[in-house]
């Protein structure tokens, strides 16, 4: 009787929920050694009366974790889970480009990306870098002529736009354009949600 | 006698400095202006960030906008005008959001402003979510009217959303799915039409934690 | 040479906590993929993952079977994810811009997927969540009702009804792309 009330559903499926199933239930890797070490962290500090600890990891204690860590953590989760970029990040680990101090730790951390398969350098520009071309230049992919890189922005509503070969400003077609004084180039605009609130 | 000669000459030289340093410590010391502005266009957008500094508008979106302007190389004259205006926008947008508003709020509200959203809408938004933040709502709104939509109809319908509840995850995806139709090929009024009908019978539903 | 949950549950119960570290290496991919899919960011996910992790070995002497660790274990990170809703969520957004839209539009193809799986995630977060869990469980776990009551707590026929209703949801949402929740 209940493989009946199963079937009934699905043949009303017409396939749909088979294809969701069938992509949700594409394996995730997570980045074992972060994980494993902050759990086993938490695990081994507990007082328990079991036997004391023996190693010592260095990790970050609890969930606070420095952006570093975070950035480094996010990235492997990110290139781990399968398919949820919109392209390969290459393997070696991404400079966090250079931001002024005034951006709080623990910003939240966008990504930045623009195709320019016959650019020389592309570099982002905005209110959170002094509209510096020389601030934030964005790395190349081995192939494709995708340019990316991951910067602190802190929440809050932002302008910026990109810069291509040291003087052509381009504005990010994939994002709400700003309106306004532009000085003649636009900009583009970004909200960054405060990641405490909810 | 030598030694009361140096020393006045010491104090003296010392009044000169103070009198000298002074001003400069009192104004708006930004190194970042003084290496990428003119001498002229940087004291005049310095005396102006120091002007509204006292009424609790916040500095660096100025000098955001004059780095801006600097970048793109427009003119001293322009600069100014730029930084002037948005100056306005912000002091307009502390009045109508409250002054006990965050730089960011303050911030997404002058461009709330500057897309052409009235002051009263602001202070409607105000009213619509007495605790948190009208960040991300406000700068929602004004892309929203970027894109298009007509300013009313853009602030009536964010208005539901936060009275109703609605984070700010949410506002952020409604907006995406606005953009997304628009891109599709929908008219601007017609998308956020389309996706104010299915997020009411949400922001309707009373809320789970 | 695998040991079962059973024995290593008994290790950790008899003083060698080091040895948790394999359940935890046992868990940790499957379990994080069904707190993505219940929290719809990673970053949330991860720390409910570690969250649950971390209470499953400090009440483990109530683990009732030890055998069955897996799904008590589960059933820790299933309240934890209904209770969670992001505590600290990492607001990440990605952009993909292109000097020319028709080179961004050919990069984007093998994201037909892409779209596809955001409109998932997007239909899987508009479902209230017990029938989230209970669609996740049974179509994403691939588990039986009997299972799925004993970690979610609810009787049998309610998650037959929780399946149901999610399926119709998803089928409508994705399809006609329909947001309006009917109940």
């Amino acid at each position: 009787m209940r493989q009946h009330d199963d079937l009934d559903s699905m043949e009303q499926d017409d396939g749909v929920i088979e294809r969701v199933a069938e992509e949700l239930r594409r394996p995730l890797r997570v980045n074992a050694a972060l994980f494993d070490a902050r759990v086993m962290d938490e695990v081994l500090r507990t007082p328990s009366g079991l036997r004391a600890r023996i190693a010592s990891l260095v990790q970050p204690r609890t969930f606070r974790v420095s952006p570093l860590v975070a950035l480094a953590a996010g990235l492997l989760f990110a290139v781990s889970v399968a398919g949820s970029l919109l392209y390969v990040l290459p393997a070696s680990p991404r400079a966090v480009a250079h931001t002024p101090a005034r951006t709080a730790p623990g910003s939240p951390i966008v990504q930045f990306g623009f195709v320019a398969p016959h650019a020389s350098s592309v570099a982002l520009v905005g209110d959170f870098n002094d509209w510096d071309p020389k601030a934030t230049p964005l790395r190349a992919a081995s192939t494709g002529g995708v340019w990316s890189v991951e910067v602190p922005i802190q929440p809050g509503r932002h302008l910026y736009a990109f810069v291509v070969d040291g003087t052509v400003w381009r504005p990010d077609p994939a994002a709400p354009k700003a309106t306004g004084e532009d000085f003649g180039e636009p900009n583009s605009a970004l909200t960054v949600a405060d990641p405490g609130a909810r | 006698m030598t030694n009361r000669l140096l020393a006045l000459l010491a104090l003296l030289a010392l009044l000169a400095c103070a009198l000298l340093c002074a001003p400069a410590a009192l104004r708006a010391q930004d190194p970042r202006l003084d290496a990428r502005l003119d001498a002229r266009t940087r004291d005049a957008v310095v005396g102006l960030i120091d002007s509204v500094r006292a009424e609790g508008i916040p500095s660096e979106p100025l000098v955001q906008k004059a780095l801006e302007g600097a970048s793109k190389h427009a003119d001293g004259a322009r600069i100014l005008a730029a930084v002037h205006k948005l100056a306005g926008e912000l002091g307009d947008a502390r009045a109508a959001l409250g002054a006990s508003s965050t730089d960011a709020e303050i911030i997404a509200g002058a461009s709330a402003l500057h897309a052409g959203i009235p002051p009263a809408a602001l202070a409607r938004m105000r009213a619509s979510r007495a605790h948190g933040s009208l960040t991300v709502a406000l700068a929602v709104l004004s892309d929203l009217v970027a894109r298009g939509v007509p300013g009313d109809t853009a602030t009536t319908v964010i208005s539901a959303l936060t009275n109703a509840g609605a984070p700010d995850a949410e506002l952020l995806q409604f907006q995406q799915g606005v953009e997304r139709d628009i891109a599709k090929g929908a008219t601007p009024a017609a998308a956020l039409g389309v996706r104010a009908q299915s997020a009411f019978p949400r922001a309707a539903a009373p809320r789970t934690p | 040479m695998e040991l079962s949950d059973a024995a290593l549950v008994d290790i950790v119960l008899r003083g060698e906590s080091e040895a948790y570290a394999r359940l935890v290496a046992r868990y940790r991919d499957r379990y994080a993929r069904f707190a993505l899919h219940m929290l719809g960011n990673r970053e949330d996910a991860e720390e409910a993952l570690q969250d649950a992790f971390v209470r499953a070995y400090r009440s483990l002497h109530r683990c009732g079977d030890p055998a069955r660790f897996g799904s008590w274990l589960l059933a820790i990170l299933a309240n934890r994810c209904r209770t969670a809703g992001g505590k600290r969520s990492r607001h990440e957004r990605r952009f993909v811009s292109a000097e020319d839209r028709h080179y961004a539009i050919a990069l984007d193809h093998p994201a037909n997927a892409s779209e596809w799986r955001e409109e998932i995630a997007r239909a899987l977060a508009r479902l209230d969540v017990d029938q989230r869990e209970a669609f996740l469980l049974k179509h994403v776990e691939e588990m039986e009702y009997e299972q799925m009551s004993m970690v979610t707590g609810a009787g049998v026929s309610a998650l037959k009804m929780r399946v149901k209703r999610a399926c119709e949801r998803m089928r409508r949402m994705l399809t006609e792309g329909e947001d309006a929740p009917t109940r």
